[in-house]
């Protein structure tokens, strides 16, 4: 038998160490990219030109760049300049400040998507800009892009491996550190792999389910 | 009394309004009747700021009209061609969001208005649905007492049949006769002449941003040879 599961029973409390560390890089990285991400996409969406150009900098460049070398940039970069911070609060940060990149685009798409007429619906009733954006934009973009981010999430919990580098106890940092002590690469690698796809999954599942329930177009 | 006086609108030097005056009273209906693109639906449009104005001014009971404020003054209500409902809210939430969010009414306060709306519009039974559930009759219905829960004085209409079933042309008729008899002073812009005729209202004919002949709906069935215009654009509309 290639898998040893004894293995994995004998080293399962590191590999669930491991896994509640990614979980928590996961679940705030993914917060971070969402409501930084609402912001670039208003920002973007604005009338301001300056607000409009920052962002698409900042998109060119986060998109632009290897996701490892922003968090091995991070790493290195922030204690330069008198930051001092946990690796994995680094490694947090970086993969929420990436993640925010590419929820913004998809998040704006979903804003571009909202017809005119419910824009001027709102400013004919007297709604205010920010009324307009939290009741009428906001859900009705979310509620559109909902599968896109979605995918955004699920690849967040994948990237967040790359915390790893920079000696962040998550999942994939564990299960090098048990392969260089039992030599079984096999099996520590194919536990780990079950465990990221059971959070992906999971994600996934809940995906579907609130893309089901907001489905307000369905006819009952 | 509404009383609009001298508004004039170009789009990159084209006019498309052109001196428009004219008085409506509380309880009537002024039609604006022609083919698109005669500026009917831009005169509904700079009356509920969704375009600006060249020149002209708008009085309200003796008192100027301010364009800039008209909208969180709640004086005009819009129902639009396409409704633009919220599709995301329930029918009674299309409601209540208005009223809590701009009126900065209670929910239970909203929710009472809400439903003396939507009982009185027959659409209690389907408060829960989605708008985007609801039939097109449904619909216009709706945006009818979303307008009207703000209790503006002047509710302008937008091509009210076009998104409609012909069949629903009396229906919808009836439904603008009765906002004039509960005392609002009514806008309608349409094309279609089956409402027209189906209407106690003042017709303006529009042509290229002018007001080119004005009728009484009496007058025009009674005698139709007094309005040479309006009469060739019902004969070339059927």
């Amino acid at each position: 038998m290639i898998i040893d599961f004894n293995l994995i029973v004998e080293y399962f409390p590191v590999l669930l160490q491991g896994l509640m560390v990614t979980l928590q890089i996961a679940a705030i990285g993914c917060f971070i990219g969402l409501v930084l991400g609402t912001i670039l996409a208003l920002m973007q969406t604005s009338t301001s030109k300056l607000l409009r150009t920052l962002v698409t900098s900042y998109v060119i460049i986060i998109r632009g760049t290897p996701m490892l070398i922003q968090i091995l940039g991070a790493y290195f970069l922030l204690p330069q300049i008198g930051i001092y911070i946990s690796a994995l609060w680094t490694a947090i940060i970086a993969i929420g400040l990436n993640s925010a990149a590419y929820i913004s685009q998809v998040i704006r798409s979903g804003i571009s998507s909202i017809g005119a007429g419910q824009i001027e619906a709102a400013k004919v009733l007297g709604f205010s800009t920010r009324t307009t954006i939290r009741y009428i934009i906001l859900p009705q973009a979310l509620r559109t892009t909902l599968p896109a981010l979605g995918n955004e999430f699920v690849t967040l919990i994948k990237d967040s491996a790359l915390a790893s580098t920079i000696s962040v106890p998550e999942l994939t940092k564990q299960a090098s550190f048990i392969k260089s002590k039992t030599f079984d690469a096999i099996t520590v690698y194919f536990a780990v792999a079950v465990l990221y796809l059971m959070l992906t999954s999971t994600v996934s599942l809940f995906i579907a389910y609130l893309e089901k329930r907001m489905n307000y177009h369905a006819q009952d | 009394m509404l009383k609009i006086d001298g508004i004039s609108k170009s789009f990159n030097n084209k006019k498309v309004l052109n001196n428009i005056s004219l008085t409506v009273k509380s309880g009537e209906i002024a039609l604006f009747l022609g083919a698109s693109g005669v500026g009917k639906s831009t005169l509904l449009r700079i009356l509920n700021n969704l375009e600006t104005v060249n020149s002209g001014t708008l009085s309200l009971h003796g008192k100027p009209l301010d364009l800039a404020t008209i909208n969180t003054t709640h004086t005009v209500g819009m129902v639009f061609q396409h409704f633009n409902l919220f599709d995301h809210l329930t029918v009674e939430e299309n409601i209540t969001l208005p009223l809590e969010q701009v009126l900065k009414k209670s929910a239970p306060d909203a929710k009472k208005i809400a439903h003396d709306l939507l009982t009185h519009y027959n659409l209690l039974d389907n408060k829960n649905k989605y708008a985007s559930q609801l039939s097109g009759g449904q619909k216009q219905r709706l945006a009818i007492a979303r307008a009207l829960a703000l209790q503006p004085k002047i509710i302008c209409l937008d091509e009210p049949t076009s998104a409609l079933d012909p069949v629903l042309t009396s229906y919808v008729a009836n439904n603008i006769q009765q906002l004039a008899q509960e005392g609002y002073i009514v806008l309608v812009a349409t094309h279609d002449t089956d409402l027209l005729a189906k209407l106690n209202c003042t017709i303006y004919l529009m042509s290229e941003g002018s007001i080119v002949e004005t009728a009484q709906s009496e007058d025009l069935k009674n005698n139709p040879q007094q309005f040479p215009r309006l009469k060739k654009f019902i004969a070339g509309h059927e």
